[in-house]
């Protein structure tokens, strides 16, 4: 059995530094095409699990998407409110574990504060990581990554940081200027009590206040009668303001598609998550193949770049070759050192970049979980393993090119050259 | 014991190139040339007589067009290149004019090239490309072949050449790149190895080379000039 190696190991020492040159490319365009696949699992993932918690929202009719971004992902977009009527129905609670109001709009040092009740703060966090969860109106249990220690007294900014902050506040302002009356004033300062456990949400960087808290600063009472002062429900019906939407826990699944179906009104819209994702992901899955398209196609242009260069070269190398077979090196040992030696520059460039490719995935994830609170991680999995795998099979089948026409070059011309 | 050499002979031998028109322009037209073991055969005639063309008709590079090259009664002309290369591989040496050899391996590699082609180990034949870099006075401990001087290098190249133990020995301009005292070398190298039994083919413009030659063939327009010309060896 011949062995190639010695004259594959030769041969790359030659032109050790455009070898390395060709790998890099070579690694770069596959690290492209790793990144961009195991970013948008990263993504679909990371969006998914961040909203397995919030089983059905029932929220004032309209898009469903800017919604599930302000409930699920605290993005700041303005929402319309459910009026206090279907509101107080959602919240009585019929074939449900819970139905948690949400409300939002207000901010602590660029952190979102959203209103709530106990019992959600359970179910998303799954018990606290340290402290104790709100048991007063000027209590608040923080996420996990919030840079609030407990017992801090923090004072509450009304609106979001962004763009668009404050806009369901200002239209519960606005509410309450057609009718309503304050009852008692702006920023009242609140003591963190709790710190939630990670939950890979924008959640884990909010401070959480109750509901009645979100209320109460809006001058929109308490959703309780005067002087009541407990919190979390029952609520009272004549003293609840609308909400921007409802989380509600169905007690079955049963359960979960008879009220989705009760709260598709002309009053209210309801809907599960995981329907709005799936939408999403479509979206998401025709831009994917788009770029992946477009990725493959350069790194085809980049292979066909890379053999071209390795043709010039081997061409170069041409006397080296027929003196191979002057010494009686028989042809497939001469096609053998050839396609091994762009199999490894493919190969190797290619083992360069998949981690090069999970890297950046890598890096990306952390910046988008970084500026969404979206917790992603990045993997190499199955689809990755198989482009590489599929790219090294269509490199060493391209490989044969070169070979064969490094093997049928007259010996004799190269020899005299 | 170093294998003896083989017999040869090229029979009605021709070889032609396609020409600027449709015609073709003929570069070896030989009809009979005979070779012995022991022998230190040297080719020579001016500059595009066909030397190096029967070089490598006689070697099985090149196919002729018609006609045999017979060695120990084997008609290699008539066999296709895979059984030309695997005879070559087993019974014949090739020496060049720039060595040509792999210049990021060391010496000892270079030798042990041949080895690869149809072995997966060169280990069996490392004492023996060792001793063959000893006899040609080449420093085994050089990490390339690059380090070593003009005529170290064509040492290498003909250790190489001798890893099987060849039959013949097919040398190409082998003294025309190295200076008169390396080239001393080369020639007493090639000298004795057809003292020693083999059959040695030299294509050489070099007189020094020339007068070693137990035999010199002169090639005119690729036809044998009108008589050989046996020198005292």
């Amino acid at each position: 059995m011949m062995n190639p190696l010695p004259i594959v190991l030769a041969t790359l020492l030659r032109n050790r530094f455009t070898a390395i040159l060709f790998v890099g490319l070579i690694a770069l365009a596959t690290a492209l095409g790793i990144a961009i696949s195991a970013q948008e699992r990263a993504l679909r993932l990371g969006s998914a699990r961040a909203a397995d918690r919030f089983d059905l929202i029932v929220a004032a009719p309209g898009g469903h998407n800017d919604v599930l971004f302000s409930v699920v992902y605290l993005d700041p977009t303005a929402v319309e409110l459910l009026s206090p009527e279907t509101t107080a129905k959602v919240l009585a609670g019929d074939r449900a574990e819970f139905a948690a109001p949400i409300g939002f709009g207000d901010s602590h040092n660029g952190a979102p504060v959203v209103g709530t009740t106990a019992r959600f703060v359970e179910h998303l966090s799954q018990g606290l990581a340290e402290g104790r969860t709100f048991e007063r109106m000027d209590e608040a249990v923080v996420g996990a990554l919030s840079s609030s220690r407990l017992g801090e007294r923090v004072g509450i900014s009304h609106g979001h940081a962004g763009e668009g902050a404050g806009d369901d506040a200002d239209f519960a302002a606005d509410q309450l200027a057609r009718g309503g009356t304050p009852e008692q004033g702006d920023h009242l300062p609140i003591t963190v009590v709790g710190r939630m456990k990670p939950t890979g949400t924008p959640w884990d960087r909010a401070i959480v206040v109750p509901i009645e808290y979100n209320w109460f600063v809006h001058a929109l009472g308490t959703g309780h009668a005067p002087g009541d002062d407990h919190i979390g429900p029952p609520f009272d019906p004549e003293h609840l303001p609308g909400v921007p939407a409802i989380v509600v826990k169905p007690e079955s699944v049963a359960a979960a598609y008879g009220l989705r179906n009760r709260y598709r009104t002309a009053d209210s819209t309801a809907f599960f998550p995981a329907e709005v994702l799936v939408e999403l992901y479509a979206l998401m899955g025709d831009v994917a193949r788009i770029m992946g398209a477009l990725t493959l196609a350069a790194q085809v242009l980049v292979v066909a770049a890379i053999l071209a260069g390795i043709l010039a070269l081997l061409d170069l190398q041409r006397q080296r070759f027929a003196v191979l077979r002057a010494l009686g090196a028989p042809g497939i040992f001469v096609f053998s050192v050839v396609w091994l030696y762009v199999g490894a520059l493919i190969g190797s460039g290619i083992a360069i970049g998949l981690p090069l490719g999970w890297l950046a995935a890598g890096i990306v994830s952390a910046l988008i979980a970084g500026q969404t609170g979206v917790a992603m991680t990045a993997s190499i999995g199955v689809a990755e393993l198989a482009l590489a795998g599929a790219l090294m099979a269509l490199g060493l089948l391209l490989a044969v090119v070169p070979a064969v026409l490094t093997y049928r070059k007259p010996v004799v011309d190269a020899l005299r050259t | 014991m170093s294998r003896s050499g083989a017999s040869g002979s090229a029979i009605g031998m021709a070889f032609s190139v396609p020409g600027a028109d449709a015609s073709s322009r003929t570069l070896i037209d030989i009809a009979e040339i005979a070779f012995q073991p022991a022998t230190l055969t040297a080719i020579a005639g001016p500059s595009g007589s066909g030397k190096s063309t029967l070089l490598y008709l006689l070697a099985g590079l090149l196919a002729p067009e018609r006609g045999m090259v017979v060695w120990d009664g084997r008609n290699i002309a008539g066999e296709g290149e895979g059984a030309r290369d695997r005879w070559r591989r087993d019974h014949a040496g090739f020496i060049f004019q720039n060595f040509h050899l792999l210049e990021e391996l060391s010496p000892l590699d270079n030798v042990l090239a041949p080895a690869w082609f149809a072995n997966f180990s060169a280990r069996p034949w490392r004492a023996r490309a060792s001793a063959l870099l000893d006899r040609f006075g080449v420093p085994r401990e050089a990490k390339r072949t690059t380090f070593l001087s003009r005529g170290e290098q064509q040492r290498v190249a003909i250790a190489r050449a001798l890893l099987f133990d060849p039959r013949i020995v097919f040398a190409d301009e082998p003294t025309a790149s190295l200076d008169a005292a390396a080239g001393e070398g080369v020639i007493g190298a090639l000298a004795e190895m057809a003292g020693a039994g083999k059959t040695v083919i030299v294509v050489t413009h070099d007189p020094q080379l020339l007068a070693r030659a137990a035999r010199i063939i002169r090639l005119d327009h690729g036809r044998l000039a009108d008589r050989e010309q046996a020198s005292a060896a």
